[in-house]
């Protein structure tokens, strides 16, 4: 019987544990990175792949930025509520947010590449061979211009790299034994970030995504964009939550049920957020029937698109939905875990959805090594820097004003 | 009137520790006894084991309830749409399903929710007024300060000696005979004239 008013002590933190940390992450991070590295040289130095090598690019980058940037807005998220469940889980997210810096780095040869060789780039707006790219150039230039893409970038990098810095070292220092106030200057600037988040996830889902079709326009786009961003960070940090209880790294009593139904609740609020967003801009676009926006969904919908549509909505809404319907499902570690990956790779496949239809159009879905290279190489690169993260720092955040309470946290 | 001569109802043991009520729910509940049920004044976590409660088949109402709602809501926008007053809307088919979707939608909360508030009423045994364990002064203790756990005396194994032993042996320093109210012998003559009454009629 465990209770509230009998707390077990807390097994105290082996100091070598960090050495022995991440020793097998490195080693598949490695593995993915060099596959992932071999793939993307072939189809770059390939001239007749290296256009369809853009689009994967913009794949596998979105891929782990969403992980990131999710990661970062939960924990900006549990600051500003004060959560008080999360506490014994924080760290993971704050490990899964450290890389975006790395993420930044990542972006620049897609800057070089979009920006300075027009000939190359996968923006239509930068190289405008027909006639509709060339209205859409004269009609939205002010804001899909060279100057204006590369200052938003800088800002958008700026701020993520920013706050990902505030809230992963402010946590690092409360275990160095920060008092209070540094719990309370997180909470203070947690408020303002989610606003800035906002505005910056949604306008690089508008420069990234949306801009691969620039006469084509969705205002509901950035929250598209945004409900697969907190789904992936939730379902990043819910697999890594459960491996590191399995292999020990986090004491097996800290992750309770109740902690797992509080995530298990949460991935299944945002899987209903997602379909609920993804189904309101199809039917709105279906029903006002209007030509320039009807493009997106015919593109998708025809040439072998449709059944590929039709798998989207099964794989990110209808059996997810009823996977984590039941109690049962949200409290048990093991299928949390597998829907976890299944969410992970409806990500996947939500991005080849929004990216590819414009590569491959009229000919049909295609997947090959150029789509594979980048999201391997960017995966792998993402795993060894959350490998090293965890080699220098604790897995818990147990100098946290709120621990203690977090670990006797129960669901009524 | 005296307390020997009034009905037993049942016997309640009073615990002023969480943890003890919950040791002796444990205990009732390995004893074999289904008709006991215990009261606090706030939600005591862990009691639904230490009672052996069973998972609330409740979900499953809902979700059925929804899933009929949904098909029905989707079925009676097919049927006003496509067969009963078929009207061309924007040049789309008469079942133009995405269209129909919200309602359909609705359609399953709306069912989801009333059988939700009926299931639960009737899970719970709600609109029962009154019951003469609750008619007991024991009562206003068990909503302010203590903890009781409560045998009742439909329970088969219940006897006035075999309560009071498993209670004993939960270390309950407080047990109480529950007896009926007073006036229940009256009212039960009351409801006999009823019956009798009518009987009369339909005859």
């Amino acid at each position: 019987m465990t209770d509230a008013t009998t707390p077990t002590p807390l097994p105290t933190p082996d100091a070598s544990a960090g050495a022995a940390r991440g020793g097998t992450l490195t080693k598949i991070g490695l593995a993915l990175l060099g596959i992932g590295v071999v793939l993307c040289a072939i189809a770059f130095f390939d001239e007749d792949s290296r256009t369809r090598f853009g689009f994967g690019y913009m794949i596998g980058f979105t891929f782990v930025w969403a992980i990131v940037l999710g990661s970062l807005f939960f924990v900006a998220l549990q600051h500003a509520t004060s959560s008080v469940w999360s506490v014994v889980l924080r760290r993971v997210a704050e490990m899964l947010a450290s890389p975006m810096l790395l993420i930044g780095l990542m972006f620049v040869p897609m800057l070089f590449v979009a920006i300075l060789h027009p000939d190359s780039t996968i923006f239509p707006w930068r190289n405008p061979t027909t006639e509709m790219a060339k209205h859409a150039v004269h009609v939205k230039g002010t804001y899909l211009s060279e100057s204006g893409f590369m200052i938003r970038m800088a800002l958008f990098f700026a701020i993520w790299i920013f706050f990902t810095w505030f809230f992963v070292r402010g946590s690092l220092k409360q275990d160095a034994g920060a008092g209070p106030g540094v719990a309370a200057r997180m909470k203070k600037w947690s408020g303002p970030f989610i606003i800035l988040f906002g505005f910056t996830a949604t306008f690089a889902s508008f420069d990234w995504l949306m801009s691969l079709e620039p006469n084509w326009f969705s205002t509901i786009y950035g929250v598209y964009v945004f409900g697969g961003i907190t789904l992936s960070g939730l379902a990043a940090i819910t697999l890594a939550v459960v491996g590191l209880k399995r292999s020990g790294h986090i004491a097996p009593e800290l992750i309770r049920g109740d902690h797992l139904y509080s995530l298990g609740g949460l991935l299944f609020a945002f899987t209903c957020f997602w379909g609920y967003i993804a189904f309101s801009q199809f039917m709105l676009i279906w029903y006002a029937n209007m030509p320039e926006e009807t493009i997106y969904f015919t593109k998708r919908l025809s040439n072998g698109w449709g059944p590929v549509t039709v798998a989207l909505a099964f794989v990110r809404f209808v059996i997810p939905f009823f996977f984590l319907l039941s109690r049962h499902a949200k409290m048990n570690e093991r299928k949390l875990a597998q829907i976890s990956v299944f969410i992970l790779l409806g990500q996947l496949l939500d991005l080849y959805w929004l990216v590819m239809p414009n590569y491959f159009g009229a000919d049909g879905p295609g997947l090959g090594y150029q789509e594979f290279g980048p999201v391997l190489l960017f995966g792998g690169a993402v795993l060894v820097a959350i490998a090293r993260f965890m080699r220098r720092n604790e897995m818990v955040a147990s100098k946290d004003p709120a621990f203690e309470a977090s670990r006797q946290f129960h669901l009524h | 009137m005296h307390d020997q001569d009034r009905k037993v109802v049942g016997m309640i043991g009073l615990f002023d520790e969480p943890n003890a009520l919950i040791a002796a729910a444990e205990k009732v509940r390995d004893a074999g006894y289904t008709k006991w049920d215990c009261h606090t004044p706030y939600p005591l976590h862990g009691l639904d084991d230490a009672m052996g409660l069973k998972p609330s088949p409740m979900p499953y109402i809902t979700l059925t309830a929804g899933l009929i709602g949904g098909c029905l809501g989707m079925y009676m926008m097919y049927w006003m749409s496509a067969v009963d007053y078929p009207v061309r809307i924007g040049g789309k088919p008469y079942f133009s399903w995405p269209a129909f979707v919200p309602i359909t939608f609705e359609a399953f909360v709306l069912f989801a929710g009333l059988a939700t508030m009926g299931g639960m009423i009737k899970l719970t045994k709600l609109g029962r007024w009154a019951s003469p364990l609750h008619d007991n002064d024991v009562m206003v203790e068990v909503t302010t300060t203590r903890l009781g756990v409560v045998l009742e005396a439909e329970d088969p194994k219940f006897t006035q000696e075999a309560a009071q032993a498993l209670l004993d042996e939960t270390g309950c320093q407080d047990i109480r005979v529950l007896y009926a109210p007073e006036d229940e012998a009256s009212e039960d003559e009351a409801s006999e004239d009823d019956d009798a009454a009518t009987e009369h009629g339909e005859v």
